[in-house]
């Protein structure tokens, strides 16, 4: 928990999603439109189809040099400021995938240039190449909760006086080496995902998805009030049956988000147990807030999409309307599931929360001052 | 600058050993079975933590450069009908999970770093900038075979864990982090397995482990 931090701020941020940015994201789940295409699992050696959320005019299969450099280079091109990864201006970098797809292809076809790619340390310092990023870069790597983890340690350094700025970066794109790993735990299928749906068959959909975001001790209008993170260590793929890790991970947040007027943004993938603890315990402590999940139109951006949605919750603050549950049509696990749209007059923080494997559980509060 | 104390450490030096050796060698340290599925990282990381009794109330951070290896060289070569047993085992964090899983022990901060030459470095302020009295900090890699041909994975298997307190009490060393002269030399990289060597031979330690970040470990 970070109860002993102070708030921090955030000076900017955005997302890149296969809609495009936070905007064309924003509208585009506004109007209750998914990113999903079906693509054989195992790109062009087939599969059974499954929906992926790509960015336009890359191949899905992995290339040299990767096809997400060009709109990822694009997303970092309107990051403000200069000399990240100097002593004073520390990247955060965070992923689930980094390029290890490019270690699939290498395997797969024998050339050598994928390799270049394929381990995080080299993809990112790759990236910081590209970048022009100093060395002052810490990476962190925790399944789908892993941007919570660099929004954690930025706050943390800024908090220690460490730092003037801290730049969190996160990115995830898609390859038949996560899709198909996906697919062999069989919760990717051909099905498009509804989460929170009370439904015979869970079912997830996967999106690429890259996020970045400037925190400040005092600049900017959103703040980061509070940051929790808990892991169960319970079992790689479930969570404890009695919704226990859930609760322990919202406890110091609710807290936190005493006297706020709060929506909630959660992490709903599609899959049916995990919908039902995480709705159940939202549900727990804040009965009457609006709860959505936007991975049934974007699609799930694994290790980025604390980061993702984070920006998209900053948009949709700023544009004064949430986007409701896409791809949901009913029955929810709970009554307080939004799948239509809402205003956002009433409220003044929105609720973010991911999981990921192994029970590990992450929450912010994010308020706009 | 950071001082902390180093209050227990335990280092497993496997270098060259395959895992069916290393799964011998613990498999009276870990449940009946459990050793079966394990990684090799996942055995060496666990027979470091277990002796410091991992508690929810600890932070723990975790660094590895390359992770499950063998798991995801066993995933790749799978394809195309895809293990969803080694893809579940390939993803970081996975070794830490399979240890705490094992024991049932969850824990509220959980930071698993990875990275290259500097990854002590980033790994240490993660430590150190945590606000729980404990801090545990472990670490390691597995031997890959053709990831390691291709320098895509390590090449001696080794793990490490250590705890670090605020205060000296029953501390074996001191350990401070403080700024450095960005133009100073860093010298050598100090990269994970650098960083395993001087905690296993319990050497004193004074150098830049970063461009901006200087280390002095002192054994008491």
């Amino acid at each position: 928990m970070s109860a002993l931090l102070p708030p921090i701020r955030i000076a900017a941020c955005g997302t890149l999603t296969a809609f495009g940015n936070e905007t064309e994201t924003l509208a585009a789940l506004l109007d209750g439109r998914h990113a999903f295409s079906l693509v054989p699992v195992l790109g062009r050696d087939g599969g059974d189809p499954v929906p992926l959320a790509l960015c336009a005019d890359r191949s899905y299969d992995e290339t040299v040099p990767p096809g997400w450099l060009a709109p990822l280079t694009a997303l970092a091109a309107r990051i403000p400021g200069q000399d990240w990864g100097s002593p004073r201006r520390p990247v955060f970098v965070t992923s689930s995938n980094f390029g290890v797809g490019s270690l699939h292809a290498f395997r797969r076809t024998g050339d050598p240039a994928h390799l270049a790619y394929g381990t995080p340390a080299r993809c990112v310092e790759w990236l910081a190449t590209q970048f022009n990023w100093g060395p002052n870069i810490t990476t962190f790597s925790h399944a789908c909760v892993s941007a919570h983890l660099g929004l954690l340690q930025a706050s943390r350094v800024l908090a220690a006086g460490l730092a003037d700025e801290a730049l969190v970066f996160s990115f995830d794109f898609l390859s038949p080496f996560v899709a198909g790993g996906f697919h062999a735990l069989k919760i990717l299928n051909a099905d498009l995902p509804a989460p929170y749906q009370d439904r015979a068959t869970g079912s997830i959909g996967l999106g690429d998805g890259a996020a970045f975001a400037v925190l400040t001790r005092d600049r900017g209008d959103f703040t980061l009030a509070a940051q929790s993170l808990h892991n169960e260590m319970h079992h790689f793929t479930a969570n404890q049956a009695d919704g226990s890790g859930f609760a322990a991970c919202l406890a110091p947040v609710v807290t936190a988000a005493a006297g706020r007027r709060c929506w909630l943004k959660g992490h709903g993938t599609g899959t049916l147990e995990a919908g039902r603890l995480e709705t159940a315990a939202l549900s727990r402590h804040f009965a009457d807030a609006p709860l959505v999940s936007w991975k049934g139109g974007i699609g799930h951006t694994l290790g980025s999409c604390g980061l993702v949605e984070l920006a998209l919750a900053t948009a949709a603050i700023r544009a004064g309307r949430a986007p409701g549950t896409v791809g949901g049509n009913g029955p929810t696990f709970t009554p307080n599931v939004a799948l239509a749209p809402f205003a956002l007059d009433a409220f003044d923080s929105v609720l973010c929360t991911s999981n990921a494997f192994g029970g590990a559980h992450a929450a912010l509060l994010l308020s706009h001052v | 600058m950071f001082e902390r104390w180093i209050t227990a450490l335990h280092t497993e030096d496997a270098g060259l050993e395959e895992p069916a050796a290393t799964r011998e060698r613990f498999k009276d340290r870990f449940p009946k079975n459990a050793t079966r599925r394990m990684t090799q990282l996942g055995l060496l990381v666990g027979a470091s933590l277990e002796p410091l009794a991992p508690a929810e109330t600890d932070t723990l951070v975790y660094a590895s450069a390359f992770a499950e290896s063998r798991a995801l060289e066993g995933y790749i070569d799978s394809f195309p009908s895809a293990s969803p047993t080694l893809f579940q085992t390939s993803i970081h964090p996975s070794a830490v999970q399979q240890a705490l899983i094992i024991r049932q022990q969850a824990v509220r901060q959980f930071f698993p770093l990875t990275g290259g030459a500097c990854l002590p470095a980033q790994a240490l302020q993660t430590a150190l900038l945590a606000e729980t009295p404990r801090v545990l900090l472990c670490g390691g890699d597995e031997r890959g075979t053709w990831l390691l041909e291709n320098a895509a994975a390590s090449g001696r298997a080794f793990a490490f864990a250590l705890a670090l307190s605020r205060t000296p009490d029953g501390a074996i060393a001191r350990l401070t982090l403080a700024p450095a002269d960005i133009t100073s030399s860093t010298g050598a990289p100090f990269d994970l397995p650098a960083f395993f060597d001087v905690l296993h031979t319990r050497r004193a330690f004074a150098g830049d482990i970063a461009p901006s970040l200087r280390l002095t470990l002192d054994w008491l």
